[in-house]
């Protein structure tokens, strides 16, 4: 039934109200279309109203059937005051009779045609898994993308995007694959290589350094799952992270389907904290309790469907309805579930239940176990298309800048090329579900590797045409691990509770043993120092060549430690256990501990440490050296934070007092095994940005505030934040080690050699004849550091380095 | 997406001038979910009264029976009934004659004719009270949690009005640590520009004394080299090889924030960053403390075109306006704190003709009372320290209970009434407003209005509108201006 149908048989002018039942199609429709609905229909719902469907008009008594006088828009129909008149002022004022229509339409208990809505009917996305006919392969491009890009191109007379050069391409392959620059050397080889499979290698290589794309991979997929190492809820206990679990599956490839099913029906604690959401303290609305976040967790991030409209009132924008949202909730909820229309009981019991019956059912008579397993197993059913489609339109939208459906949230929006949506998503499929396997399709393609366009800033997503990938800018992420990669800098030390390394099985158990704390000679006395500072010491030197090593470390209640006078980490609660993997800083001969302790309570207390060092050597044995005897304490502490400086052999030395530590013995001696065996198998990969949690610089570069799930990253860069990297005295700091990497590297060689590496370093390309001498003509021969930290820093700020091509 | 421009709706002037030169963020649509002004009718901005607001926050929860809105005066006494406890100061006379406030709060008094005092303000029952869940509401309008990451008020001002001038950052934050404090991560959760992206997000400037810092070259470097470092960039982007994206949107948008960046840097208004640029006597007068010197800043940068700026006391549990015990004592140094730099604040904006176009706000998230913890009925968590029922140690003394049911919210300037009096508590506990009660979406309204936005201003962000006050029914206290 369409409204124009109405429209052509409506009279011009309503009736009278009379001794007639209204006749809603033909008395009410009208008005409400002609009046109403700019405002209050389709998408639109000013001040939270809209009259698409009846549920929705009786929202917040807006109109009680059987009771005109009670209904708030007749109220607000005959107001007289411009501030709350509807239809607002500008506009005319209802004739009497319109509105004594409306008043005996509301009394007569407001009819309404079933199935009617003012709302636009929407497309609606198939759910079953298609796999359409390839086209004919034109020019050669035999990759599936590209035949099916190619017939997108020439039936609409599309231009088809220039080709990628190799360097763009390897820049960009590479920062969408594991997130970092290539180093001038691999440039140099990839563009030198001259074997015609050169990229295939290129991408293939890439997909295998595991640890690299985990890290680079975990970003997308702590957004995507809202997993952070810190945020809201964790205060007070009401948040778990999945970094471990999710890290392992990105670094074994775990299949999409298995990833499902192990995020909604957890097999263990590991992988709980996706449907278990956050408990936030104190009373939450209807709209986010932790079923209903369940609901709209796995609709946004396996769905693409936004259930958060619908968790408050049948959705205005697409057709989910309250019920819908409360059905999935129930599957997860405990408690029997009653609906909640805006905030306020319906009365009704929500039934669990999923959104697309025709695959299948949860039953609702199950245990909440049962039911998250059925809901896993529809979700990984081989007739869902949807949930393929989604993720790798997610993948098609990281690598190619936007989505084949746009926005990537919004799966029920028509894609631009349905084929090759469907195409993706069944290939997923049929290669098991295997990740990188789309990856490497998408990146093979001639279609990925092509120029981006010049784009406007105004993309109406209605007409959208494939124009080629766009660019990116790179990703808070990627650009403080360009910047580490580039000057060296970067901690040593990471927020995220993951392996970067492989435990051994038995390492844990083999490596668990009792704490042993040491502190300073005021323990003898009973009498600490007001927030007492002591610096323990120990000197070792390694018995053979060392395969592996890692620290571990803990104070009452904070501290810094020292390897070899560089800062290795610091801790402040003295509940947590630092780690470490700390081999390539262990020298051969004497190497030199120093930890300064300080207890920095309120009153009087002593300052004490608890480390532990393991090596593991060459062959195969190992030695560990805890804090015990074998320590020295000194009560004084040389001021600053360069240990280099400090005139150790001045200080009264005296053997560290071993005592325990009863209550962190209790709480957090279970750590140490695993704590000890994840830093000493530790992977020295520079940390990556992924890893540690968000400082205000990454934040204003975009990394999200992961207390909801927002899966997209911004373009731009903003005021603040350019006005941030100009005035940053610490990244000068970064940039001039790295100035003085490059130049004392590059002694002797021309000076064109420098400006070369930087370019490619920062770049991956090669600078153009006339640039090498205008930064000739800037640097002279024997470049000053801070001519090459300026020219770093100004380099990073262009477009060049911040927009991936 | 979908949104209709009326053409008659007008546009603030200053909104028109800040998109033609502001970056990004604020054109983008070509990643999802950029959020668009929606705009059309019934919504019509009322107009300015004010340029500028300085939100002063008290962080912790204020006691008004302490501050503004003083009750029944119970000195200490050994072993007093903790229910015998309504205010732990007397009251003073201030400048207008209805108005009395709390003693230790002399020089505040004094310029009472400037302002209205609204009494009355009220917050809901969030089950727990908690300070970030309430200082979240009160920052953003809305309750917490939502669905969406909610701006920060100043952030719907950098949004809607853009800066006062184009070179100031339009929204800066003083006082408050966000790293190494206690509920640092909530306290993030509304810091923030939300959806509306980082362009909009504050400037934080924890140190007064080392705000200048943030907008000067990095320690070490010259203010010629500083100039010689920006003209290589701009040579460096000139001599790119791809010249066919200089046209490109997301490349142009990067530039204009880089020229931003370098006009601010560049500019005489980054002098307004540096306290100490001031005599020394005026420094002294606002020095009681990091809040003091923030004050200070404050009016610094709204005299050089800041649009709005928060300085607080700052919260960090148990500190300063988060009394649990001790809180009589507490409180009189807060006061000692405040009243002195807030009351200088005020004169200097009169004097320099610019309170009339300002408006300053005192408030907090909720206040505080001696023995009720939330409000009548409320079944939240008594979390004082002290719980007995009669005090026999001075630590006792105070009002450690967080109370709801009606607070104060102290303005001055941006065309509110001069010596107004608006609202009214309780007399005897519980100190509930009686008078006028003005919900938190209400007093959004009410900045908002002076500020010259609607209430019902909107943006669509993920296919749903969203307010600058909560579903758009915020309503101004128009009694209030004058």
């Amino acid at each position: 039934m369409s409204l124009a149908l109405f429209l052509a048989i409506a009279p011009v002018s309503a009736a009278e109200p009379s001794a007639e039942p209204i006749d809603f199609s033909h008395q009410i429709v009208p008005i409400l279309k002609e009046r109403c609905s700019e405002c209050h229909g389709g998408e639109k719902s000013k001040g939270g109203f809209s009259i698409n469907t009846r549920a929705l008009f009786l929202d917040d008594e807006t109109a009680v059937p059987g009771k005109a006088d009670e209904s708030y828009f007749i109220e607000l129909l005959l107001e007289t005051d411009p501030d709350y008149m509807m239809p607002p002022e500008k506009e005319p004022r209802l004739p009497a009779a319109e509105i004594a229509l409306l008043k005996q339409w509301v009394n007569e208990g407001m009819e309404w045609e079933p199935g009617f809505t003012f709302g636009v009917p929407a497309y609606e996305p198939p759910l079953l898994p298609h796999r359409p006919e390839l086209p004919t392969m034109t020019n050669g491009r035999g990759n599936p993308v590209d035949r099916l890009i190619d017939h997108y191109l020439t039936a609409g007379e599309h231009e088809r995007p220039a080709p990628l050069d190799d360097a763009t391409f390897l820049r960009r392959a590479s920062l969408d694959l594991i997130g970092t620059l290539p180093a001038p050397k691999e440039t140099r080889a990839f563009l030198a290589d001259s074997a015609p499979d050169k990229r295939d290698q290129l991408i293939d290589d890439l997909l295998t350094r595991d640890l690299p794309y985990t890290e680079h991979w975990l970003t997308f997929w702590n957004d995507l799952l809202r997993n952070d190492y810190a945020g809201t809820g964790f205060i007070t206990g009401g948040r778990t992270q999945i970094s471990a679990w999710l890290y392992e599956s990105l670094k074994n490839n775990k299949r999409f389907d298995t990833m499902v099913r192990e995020l909604i029906a957890p097999p263990d604690e590991q992988s709980a904290g996706f449907i278990n959401g956050i408990k936030w303290r104190g009373t939450v609305s209807a709209g986010q309790t932790v079923p209903i976040q369940f609901s709209q967790s796995i609709s946004q991030s396996l769905l693409g469907i936004n259930m958060k409209c619908a968790s408050c009132h049948d959705s205005f924008i697409d057709r989910w309805t309250l019920a819908e949202a409360y059905g999935l909730a129930a599957i997860y909820s405990e408690e029997p579930l009653e609906l909640h229309r805006c905030d306020k009981a319906t009365g009704e019991a929500a039934k669990a239940a999923w959104l697309f019956p025709e695959i299948g059912r949860v039953d609702p008579a199950a245990t909440k176990d049962e039911r998250l397993k059925q809901l896993a197993e529809l979700l990984v059913h081989p007739d869902n298309g949807r949930v393929p489609r989604t993720i790798v339109n997610r993948l098609w939208g990281q690598l190619m800048g936007r989505g084949i459906v746009h926005p990537l949230d919004a799966m029920q929006t028509e894609p631009w090329n349905t084929d090759l949506l469907d195409w993706l998503a069944a290939d997923f499929q049929d290669h098991g579900y295997d990740l990188k396997h789309t990856l490497r399709v998408i990146v093979s393609s001639q279609a990925y590797q092509s120029a981006s366009p010049v784009s406007q800033e105004s993309d109406d997503a209605a007409h959208y045409i494939y124009d080629g990938p766009r660019a990116k800018r790179l990703t808070a992420e990627q650009f403080i691990d360009a910047i580490w990669q580039i000057t060296d800098a970067g901690p040593t030390a990471y927020d995220a509770p993951v392996a970067r390394g492989i435990v051994p099985p038995g390492m844990k158990q083999k490596l668990s043993f009792p704490s042993s704390w040491v502190w300073g000679p005021s323990v003898d006395r009973g009498l600490p120092l007001d927030g007492e500072k002591v610096l323990l010491r120990r000197d070792f030197k390694p018995a053979k060549p060392i395969r592996s090593a890692g620290i571990i470390a803990a104070a009452d209640n904070a501290y810094v430690l020292y390897l070899n006078n560089r800062q290795i980490f610091s801790g402040e609660k003295w509940t947590d256990l630092d780690a470490a993997p700390i081999a390539s800083q262990i020298h051969p001969g004497q190497n030199r501990i120093l930890i300064v302790a300080e207890n920095r309570g309120s009153k009087p207390n002593a300052a004490g440490a608890f480390a532990a060092l393991r090596i593991e050597y060459e062959d195969g044995t190992d030695e560990i050296i805890v804090t015990d005897e074998s320590w020295q304490v000194s009560e004084t502490v040389p001021p600053g934070t360069r240990p280099g400086k400090w005139k150790l052999d001045e200080l009264n030395w005296e053997t560290a007092r071993v005592l325990p530590n009863a209550t962190w013995k209790k709480q957090t001696d279970a750590n140490i095994g695993p704590t000890l065996a994840t830093a000493s198998v530790g992977s020295e990969h520079r940390v990556r940005a992924s890893l540690v949690k968000a400082d205000e610089l990454m934040r204003s570069l975009g990394r999200p505030n992961r207390d909801q799930i927002v899966t997209s990253r911004p373009g731009e860069l903003s005021t603040l934040e350019a006005v941030n990297l100009s005035t940053s005295a610490s990244l000068i700091e970064d940039l001039r080690a790295g100035a003085e990497k490059l130049t004392s590297g590059n002694t002797g060689s021309r000076p064109e050699y420098l400006i070369e590496e930087i370019y490619l370093a920062l770049l991956t390309r090669l600078p153009t004849a006339e640039e090498i001498e205008f930064l000739r003509s800037i640097l002279g021969n024997e470049p000053s550091s801070d001519a090459v930290t300026d020219l770093l820093w100004a380099l990073t700020m262009t477009p060049d380095f911040f927009i991936v091509r | 997406m979908n949104f209709e421009i009326d053409p008659t709706a007008p546009e603030p002037i200053v909104r028109r001038d800040f998109l033609a030169k502001l970056s990004a963020a604020s054109t983008a649509a070509w990643m999802s979910g950029a959020p668009q002004l929606v705009r059309g009718k019934g919504i019509e901005h009322p107009e300015a009264k004010a340029d500028a607001c300085i939100l002063l926050w008290m962080g912790g929860g204020m006691a008004a029976p302490e501050t503004f809105d003083p009750k029944r005066f119970a000195p200490y006494e050994n072993g007093m009934a903790v229910d015998s406890v309504l205010s732990t100061f007397p009251s003073i006379d201030t400048s207008v004659d209805n108005i009395k406030i709390c003693a230790g709060l002399e020089n505040i008094a004094q310029v009472m004719d400037r302002g209205t005092l609204i009494r009355s303000a009220v917050q809901p029952d969030l089950g727990s009270i908690l300070h970030s869940r309430h200082q979240y509401h009160w920052h953003t309008g809305y309750v917490p949690p939502q669905t969406v990451a909610c701006p920060h008020i100043g952030s719907w001002m950098a949004r809607v009005l853009g800066p006062g001038n184009d070179v100031m950052p339009p929204f800066i934050n003083i006082g408050q640590r966000l790293e190494g404090v206690g509920e640092k991560e909530e306290l993030k959760a509304f810091t923030t520009a939300g959806f509306f992206g980082s362009e909009y997000g504050p400037m934080n400037l924890p140190f007064p004394e080392e705000a200048s810092q943030a907008v000067r070259p990095p320690e070490g470097m010259t203010n010629d080299r500083f100039a010689n470092r920006d003209k290589l960039f701009r040579q460096l982007v000139e001599r790119n090889p791809h010249r066919e994206y200089s046209s490109d949107h997301q490349q142009e948008s990067l530039m204009r924030s880089m020229d931003n960046a370098y006009r601010l840097l560049n500019s005489k208004e980054r002098e307004a960053f540096d306290i100490e640029q001031e005599p020394k006597e005026v420094r002294e007068t606002y020095d009681t403390g990091r809040f003091g010197r923030g004050c200070l800043l404050a009016r610094r940068l709204v005299e050089n075109g800041a649009r709005f700026v928060e300085v607080t006391t700052e919260y960090v549990p148990f500190l300063h306006w988060d009394t649990h015990a001790d809180g009589h004592k507490t409180a009189a140094r807060m006061h000692a704190e405040i009243d002195r730099p807030i009351a200088q604040l005020i004169l200097d904006l009169e004097e320099r003709g610019l309170l009339d176009r300002t408006l300053v706000i005192i408030a907090s998230e909720f206040s505080r009372d001696a023995i009720m913890e939330g409000k009548p009925g409320s079944e939240a968590n008594d979390q004082a320290a002290h719980k007995g029922d009669f005090i026999t140690e001075e630590k006792h003394y105070g009002l450690h209970r967080h109370f709801t049911g009606g607070t104060s919210v102290m303005t001055f300037g941006g065309g509110v009434k001069k010596g107004h009096l608006y609202g009214k508590t309780a007399d005897e506990r519980p100190l509930i407003a009686v008078e006028n009660p003005v919900t938190v979406m209400d007093l959004h309204a009410t900045v908002m209005t002076a500020m010259g936005v609607s209430p019902k201003t909107e943006f669509d962000i993920e296919g749903r509108p969203f307010y600058v006050t909560e579903d758009g029914k915020g309503k101004a206290v128009m009694d209030i201006f004058a």
